[in-house]
């Protein structure tokens, strides 16, 4: 098989190279074209919540502090100093001096505009977990704000840090998130300049980015992002040479253009986790999921260990809790386990009156070999459920409606390192939570909301230990993701799920 | 002749009115457009006031009857997943898809009519028996796996050709080839046909008869008289590849507005779907009403009829 | 001896019937296209008894083995085993089952709705004639496909949602044929006489229009079986055919569209049993087309 496939994949470069083709142009113009499978509804950050919508942010417009990647500490950006006042206060010196592309200039501002109409819920941000934390932003002078927090809210630098980007106010009083997805501006280190919405965005080099940003100055003058929606269209153009970059790239075929020599795959784990959801509230379609030992039988008929060898990837690992471990506060200590075991998963289906097992609808959106895997392992205990393949934000929605009771679900945390951007989001009540339990609501707002860590932390593990043991989810695994690129581009992937084009160069 | 015209105007304006009709009820029949359209989470009261803003809560017919004055203006409503307007956003990709809908006739056609007439210069030959395989065999393939041999083929293989984007004309090529070769079938048989029996009418005999050149005959009377038909159904299957490229333009990463509507499906995203679905029934409507009106033109029988 | 048996053979006039029977016998395109049609339809009858394992056993142990021509093939697996280790010619044969039942079923859907229709428009004229007209033309300015994925993906996609929304909309061709069959047929001297002896309209259809138009209908059903097949293919590339684990052709293509660059057998092997399914079905169809119109091949 093997030989198979590099002997295929050698007679195509063989035959490519020698036509008048060039390959991979992008190094002549350093310009960089990739691909992606979905594109942002919106280009403004608060009205997405795509990950490649999280990726363009990180290129257009900057933050309060930067999280250095390698290390997780907090480094200057548009703020210069940063004290927490009070529980509940934080007070930030702003950099002078920075401009935004359209040359409106920095100041406090910007920032009071941006944070206090983002975190309104009437302007209906999508991604309301990311603001809603913020009571409002108060100028202080030209160059010091003050964000008050609704309640104590330890991980607000994180926030600041990730999904919370800063705006320019006069432009956005003006054009309002319908503009600022046409015609983005920020401060970033690329520009965009160009939109066709749901199709194509180019970017050009900042050339005025701030050189006292803790991020490297970019390199690649252009940057060109393509939707394009099947796969294996992204791998001819990218062995074509048409495409310079890719990532998302199934592991089984990561495995094998490692062998076309002009390649570079790389992978590396992400915070995102993936999980099975099980609605248990009331008036969940899937009545069974009532029952703990339905739910606990299902978490003994998935072999994610084999899973990881195969279909996910093996930079990945196995999760016992329902959150990142790299995550401030993500722990399995003395929660229970569920080891792979189909005999035991039967005997326990038979104990709660399903001897035959029973049929079901499992919803999913991304990942549909590992689904289908789920599937075979689930049939194998006398679970049938039948594959309901959607979008992302079709799912979310029949899941909030209660028309969905069972999902394979993935969270990326929006990159945040903090536990509080991940299980609060499905336990904490909120339209996500199909849970509803009050013991583990009343955990994470102890965590969520207390500035000593080590209060948080005890909070937390209770609420991930109480989760486990009520087995409310299967926690499955972190995802991998695996990047394909040509051999000329030098390019580092990070934890966070988020490439940095300003770092990378044509070698 | 000029009640021909009217009649089959009028049948043409019916039809369009029943398709508009059909568009509006698939929608509003199979989902509640007002919570789909306050978005994720909305209370129950957001939901209500925007039934009550957007005249939701009225009968339907006093809806669809609004919906079509606005659609007959031009106006589709603001997608829901794109939050710009849905006119704005078809006006955007329909020349995409017209380029590679013209393209793939025009592949269709230059491949086919010469074989379909060389096909009936020399019936039971070699050359017929290929076409009929070509046909047969055109017939048989899932068009995407076509599309995705083409591209592995011309593109990656032999590096020729562009493989996705629609950026220049030579992007078109390998889409075209793909969308086109299904339509060849038909008019390859209809172009053998219609040569084997023009060939075999009087008038042809005649021209032969008073000594005129093969090559002369074959041009100037035969094929005309045989390509009339052709023209029709090549109208028609214009009308249909317009409908059907929602295949190719997903291999082929072409935004035209068959990817569009498949993406607006994928996102419940209807004002969008039933502008789409209108339009490319309205392509239809118009093509087979003009090929129909070209026909009577050509041919005085069908006029009576 | 040779010379006798031709003359007894001059001698001898075939009936119609037997002249059409000996027709479709030394036509290649039927006898190739039946017997490979009723090849594929004997191993979805016996399935369970050809299939060496169960075609939803899943084993990630033992994925993306080649089939037996390729180096490291194996006979434990002939044709070899897909992404998740699933017995690919035990997969391939029980598809073939979805395969046919969907071509069948929507053909039989679409073959009621458009007979009927096409055959009263044909038979009556008139006013039922302008309005089948009518509703043939608001049918077929409507894209298929498109229709096809609004509904399923609105209801939710599932085996018999597909086989209906596909029966309910391709019953254009049928009644297109069926009408302009009908109307010569109905002109035809019998037919005259019993409507003038007043024949009730149903006996005259059933017992002389039918039998008539027959050919025709054998035809355009072959025809829409097999392009039902390839729009099941479609709508499962498109992630709204038939749904996971089924093993269905057009959904194990789709499934293996990112393996045909590196394993191409994955994605050759149903698209071949596809193909020659598809191809025998339009085989015979044309086969029929020529057999009882001799004069009218390719018409």
């Amino acid at each position: 098989m093997k030989t198979t496939a590099a002997s295929l994949a050698a007679l195509a470069f063989a035959l490519s190279f020698g036509t008048a083709m060039p390959a991979h142009a992008g190094k002549k113009d350093n310009s960089i074209r990739l691909a992606a499978n979905q594109v942002p509804e919106s280009l403004d950050a608060y009205f997405n919540n795509v990950r490649i919508g999280v990726i363009l942010a990180h290129h257009i417009w900057d933050h309060l502090v930067s999280r250095d990647p390698k290390t997780n500490e907090y480094k200057p950006s548009l703020a210069t100093a940063w004290r927490w006042v009070d529980n509940q206060t934080l007070e930030f010196d702003l950099r002078k001096g920075v401009r935004f592309h359209n040359g409106e200039p920095f100041d406090a501002d910007d920032v009071v505009y941006t944070l206090n109409f983002v975190s309104k819920p009437e302007n209906k941000s999508t991604t309301q977990q990311n603001v809603n934390w913020i009571a409002e932003a108060v100028k202080v002078d030209a160059y010091k704000v003050r964000i008050k927090t609704k309640k104590p809210f330890p991980a607000a630098l994180e926030y600041l840090a990730g999904p919370v980007v800063i705006y320019p106010n006069e432009y956005y009083a003006k054009v309002g998130p319908k503009g600022m997805s046409e015609k983005p501006v920020g401060s970033g280190p690329y520009k965009v300049v160009e939109h066709q919405p749901g199709r194509l965005i180019r970017l050009q080099r900042n050339a005025e980015f701030f050189k006292e940003s803790p991020r490297t100055q970019p390199s690649v003058e252009r940057l060109e992002l393509r939707l394009i929606p099947d796969q294996n269209t992204q791998m001819a153009e990218l062995m074509a040479g048409g495409l310079d970059w890719i990532y998302n790239v199934a592991p089984d075929q990561a495995r094998q253009m490692k062998a076309v020599p002009s390649l570079e795959v790389t992978s590396g784990e992400t915070m995102r986790i993936v999980w099975l959801t099980m609605a248990t509230r009331d008036g969940s379609p899937v009545p069974q999921f009532k029952d703990i030992r339905v739910r606990k039988a299902i978490n003994h008929a998935i072999d994610r260990q084999a899973m990881l060898k195969t279909v996910v990837g093996d930079t990945a690992r196995v999760l016992h809790t329902q959150c990142f471990p790299g995550q401030f506060g993500c722990t399995d200590q003395g929660a229970a386990r569920y080891e792979y075991n189909p005999a035991k998963a039967k005997a326990l289906l038979a104990e709660a009156g399903y001897p035959n097992g029973f049929e079901v609808d499992l919803y999913a959106y991304r990942e549909r070999p590992q689904t289908e895997a789920m599937i075979g392992y689930l049939r194998a205990v006398g679970i049938r459920a039948n594959l309901r393949f959607m979008q992302y934000a079709a799912m979310r929605d029949a899941l909030r409606e209660g028309k969905a009771g069972f999902a394979h679900q993935t969270w990326g945390s929006f990159s945040v390192n903090d536990l509080s951007a991940s299980t609060p989001v499905y336990f904490k009540f909120e339209a996500d939570d199909v849970t509803r339990d009050q013991k583990v609501r009343e955990l994470l707002d102890a965590g969520d909301n207390s500035v000593n860590p080590s209060v948080r932390q005890v909070a937390y593990r209770n609420a991930l230990v109480q989760i486990a043991e009520q087995a409310y989810t299967v926690p499955l695994y972190s995802l991998p993701v695996y990047y394909a690129y040509t051999k000329d581009l030098r390019f580092t992937p990070y934890p966070d799920e988020i490439p940095r084009f300003w770092e990378v160069r044509w070698k | 002749m000029f009640q021909f015209l009217i009649r089959r105007a009028g049948l043409a304006l019916l039809v369009a009115l029943t398709v508009s009709l059909v568009c509006f009820l698939l929608v509003n029949l199979s989902t509640d457009v007002a919570t789909a359209m306050a978005g994720e989470g909305a209370t129950a009261e957001a939901i209500d006031t925007i039934r009550k803003q957007y005249g939701l809560d009225r009968p339907l017919a006093v809806q669809y009857v609004e919906w079509l004055g606005r659609a007959l203006r031009g106006d589709f409503g603001d997608s829901l997943y794109f939050r710009t307007s849905v006119s704005a956003l078809v006006a955007e990709r329909m020349p995409v898809t017209l380029a590679l809908g013209a393209a793939a006739i025009l592949f269709a056609l230059v491949l086919s009519v010469p074989l379909g007439v060389v096909a009936a210069l020399r019936p039971g030959s070699w050359i017929d028996r290929l076409t009929l395989t070509i046909a047969v065999v055109g017939q048989a393939m899932p068009s995407f796996w076509f599309a995705l041999l083409l591209m592995f083929f011309f593109g990656v293989t032999l590096g020729l050709l562009p493989i996705s984007g629609s950026d220049t004309w030579l992007h078109f090529v390998l889409p075209a080839i793909a969308l086109g070769y299904y339509a060849t079938p038909a008019i390859m048989r209809l172009t053998r046909s219609g040569m084997l029996e023009v060939l075999g009418s009087d008038y042809i005999r005649t021209a032969r008869a008073k000594g005129l050149r093969a090559p002369s005959v074959l041009f100037k009377h035969a094929l005309r008289n045989a390509l009339a038909p052709v023209v029709a159904l090549a109208a028609v299957q214009l009308g249909f590849m317009l409908g059907g490229s929602v295949v190719i333009e997903t291999v082929f990463a072409l935004h035209g507005l068959g990817y569009l509507a498949w993406e607006s499906i994928a996102h419940n995203d209807f004002p969008v779907v039933q502008a789409i679905v209108l339009l490319i029934s309205l392509f239809y409507i118009v093509l087979t009403l003009l090929a129909d009106l070209a026909n009577a033109w050509l041919d005085p029988r069908i006029r009576i009829a | 001896m040779a010379a006798v048996s031709s003359e007894i053979q001059v001698l001898h006039v075939p009936t119609p019937g037997e002249q059409l029977r000996r027709r479709a016998f030394e036509h290649t395109g039927v006898t190739l296209g039946a017997g490979v049609l009723l090849a594929i339809l004997v191993l979805a009858l016996a399935a369970p008894l050809l299939a060496p394992y169960d075609p939803y056993a899943q084993d990630l142990s033992r994925r993306l083995i080649p089939p037996i021509w390729h180096d490291t093939g194996t006979w434990t697996h002939p044709l070899g085993t897909d992404m998740l280790g699933r017995d690919y010619l035990s997969r391939l044969i029980y598809g073939s089952r979805i395969s046919l039942l969907i071509g069948f079923s929507v053909m039989l859907i679409s073959g009621l709705i458009g007979s009927l229709l096409g055959i009263s428009a044909g038979y009556f004229g008139g006013r039922v004639d302008l309005f089948v007209t009518y509703l043939t033309t608001v049918r077929l300015s409507m894209p298929v496909i498109l229709v096809a994925l609004t509904t399923v993906a609105l209801i939710g996609s599932s085996l018999l949602v597909v086989i209906l929304v596909l029966g309910l909309l391709k019953w254009d061709r049928f009644a297109v044929v069926l009408r302009s069959a009908t109307q010569q047929v109905r002109n035809l001297d019998y037919v005259t006489a019993a409507r003038a002896i007043g024949c009730p309209a149903w006996r005259i259809v059933l017992g002389e229009v039918f039998p008539n138009v027959a050919n025709h209908l054998i035809v355009v059903a072959t025809l829409e079986m097999g392009s039902a097949i390839l729009l099941e293919a479609a709508l499962s590339f498109l992630g709204l055919g038939v749904q996971p684990p089924a093993p269905s052709w057009g959904l194990m293509i789709s499934e293996a569209k990112g393996y045909m660059f590196f394993s191409p057998w994955l994605i050759a092997l149903p698209g071949a049993a596809l193909f020659a399914l598809v191809l025998c079905i339009n085989m015979l169809g044309d086969g029929v087309r020529d057999v009882t119109s001799p004069e009218g091949r390719n018409g």
